[in-house]
């Protein structure tokens, strides 16, 4: 059965929805958008279908050869959609809480989160590695389950598209049962945010039961404003440099580290990891902000403290 | 995707900046120092900031911090830092001082209407801590 590809499809009414709030940025915050950001997310977004086009055959071809070991027969039917839809969503928290701790995966997706702003741009700055860092091998269980490929890949379409509208900070909070049930702007700003409170959480693509069931979920704070971007940014707008950068660290430490385990670790350890543990990961960054929002909670509570003005909540507090 | 639906996303990119440069979007600065010292803070774990010398454009900032220092450079409508270690590695020019990260991506960052005394005092604050 021939699908229709939802992405390309729906490339009009991601232009115009672009457009639309960059309007809406013009009258309520202009540093929303940033027309040099704007440029490389959009680059990016369209080099990522060109690589998709070019990997494209080999990994259908790959997803065609495992359907043949299924283990039942799914046919057409709409309910089988819904089903696939699903499951392949659970596949894609499953993928996308890997591609942020192990560095291998991270390496392709940290493209994603190398912009600063947040908006419907950030949301087609997309990867150019995803067939190098073997991110399809999340969806092969799915075809050894007895999904067919076409389904697969038109409701990966179909999910690729749902967390688009999710890039904005133009939409507040939805309705509370939406918000419970559904991944939403709110709860995606959280999981592009590198405040230490919002690190490594919702990880979701349609679902955000997923990251409720399995303690991953933060929910966004008004006394916490996301900051977007990842730890270290990268002060440029270089289109290839954005979508290469984690690659050349990797072969970089690879490249000095001592001996083989260190240079394992430093493909298959979460982002920041050191044989040294001379950087940051975003565990230590936590944990210095707990002690930090700890002391300063301890400092609130003293009568008479210079510290007294501090915020008990920890969203500002210095660390250390 | 075929050759034109290619063409017209690329020619969509470009009117969409176009459009962005043409509704001055992105403009912004550092205002004072001490939006400079709370921007290092947020932007550096465990940054603790105590001064700051921003650039009479707003386009950069240096701060002063308890046990380092951290530059700024405004990075399209936000700001990008990096944590510095001494001697800072600098040139004077007419425009300013020049601090140079080690970084070619991120690159030199100019201290506009900074002078080079003013970097020299805060640097030697850290010395005296």
């Amino acid at each position: 059965m021939t699908l229709a590809d939802p992405v390309t499809l729906a490339i009009p009414a991601f232009v115009l929805l672009v457009l639309a709030e960059m309007i809406v940025a013009r009258i309520k915050d202009r540093t929303r958008y940033e027309p040099r950001d704007t440029l490389t997310s959009l680059m990016l977004g369209t080099g990522s279908t060109v690589a998709g086009i070019l990997s494209g055959g080999a990994v259908f071809a790959l997803a065609t050869w495992v359907w043949q070991f299924r283990l039942f027969d799914i046919g057409y039917a709409w309910y089988w959609f819904v089903l696939a839809f699903v499951v392949d969503d659970f596949a894609y928290y499953l993928f996308h809480r890997s591609a942020h701790r192990v560095r291998w995966f991270w390496a392709s997706h940290v493209i994603h989160h190398s912009s600063q702003h947040y908006n419907l741009s950030t949301a087609l700055r997309q990867t150019w590695t995803g067939f190098f860092s073997l991110a399809f091998l999340f969806r092969l269980p799915l075809f050894l389950i007895g999904f067919p490929p076409a389904m697969i890949f038109f409701v990966a379409g179909l999910n690729l598209i749902y967390q688009f509208w999710i890039h904005t900070e133009v939409i507040g909070r939805m309705p509370r049962w939406f918000e419970a049930v559904m991944n939403t702007p709110s709860h995606h700003r959280v999981h592009h945010a590198t405040n230490p409170r919002y690190l490594d959480s919702n990880y979701a693509g349609v679902f955000i039961v997923w990251d409720k069931w399995l303690g991953t979920f933060e929910p966004e704070r008004d006394d916490d404003k996301p900051r977007y971007g990842i730890v270290k940014n990268l002060g440029s707008f270089n289109i290839v440099w954005a979508a290469t950068h984690e690659w050349v660290g990797i072969a970089k430490d690879v490249w000095r580290a001592p001996g083989w385990k260190a240079r394992v670790n430093y493909m298959i350890r979460p982002p920041g990891w050191s044989h040294d543990g001379s950087r940051d990961t975003s565990e230590t960054i936590k944990a210095r902000w707990e002690a930090a929002r700890h002391e300063g909670g301890q400092a609130w509570k003293k009568p008479i403290s210079s510290s007294s003005d501090a915020d008990p909540a920890g969203a500002q507090s210095p660390a250390v | 995707m075929n050759w034109t639906q290619l063409g017209g996303s690329l020619a969509a990119v470009l009117v969409l900046v176009w459009i962005a440069r043409l509704l001055k979007l992105g403009e912004s600065r550092i205002a004072d120092a001490e939006i400079a010292r709370r921007m290092a803070e947020e932007a550096l774990s465990g940054f603790v900031a105590r001064a700051a010398l921003v650039s009479t454009n707003g386009a950069a900032a240096l701060v002063l911090g308890t046990d380092g220092i951290a530059l700024l450079k405004r990075h399209g409508a936000k700001v990008a830092a990096r944590r510095l270690s001494r001697p800072l590695w600098r040139r004077p020019s007419p425009e300013g001082v020049t601090i140079e990260t080690g970084e070619r991506m991120f690159g030199p960052v100019l201290l506009y209407g900074v002078l080079p005394e003013d970097v020299d005092r805060l640097e030697a604050q850290l010395t005296m801590m």
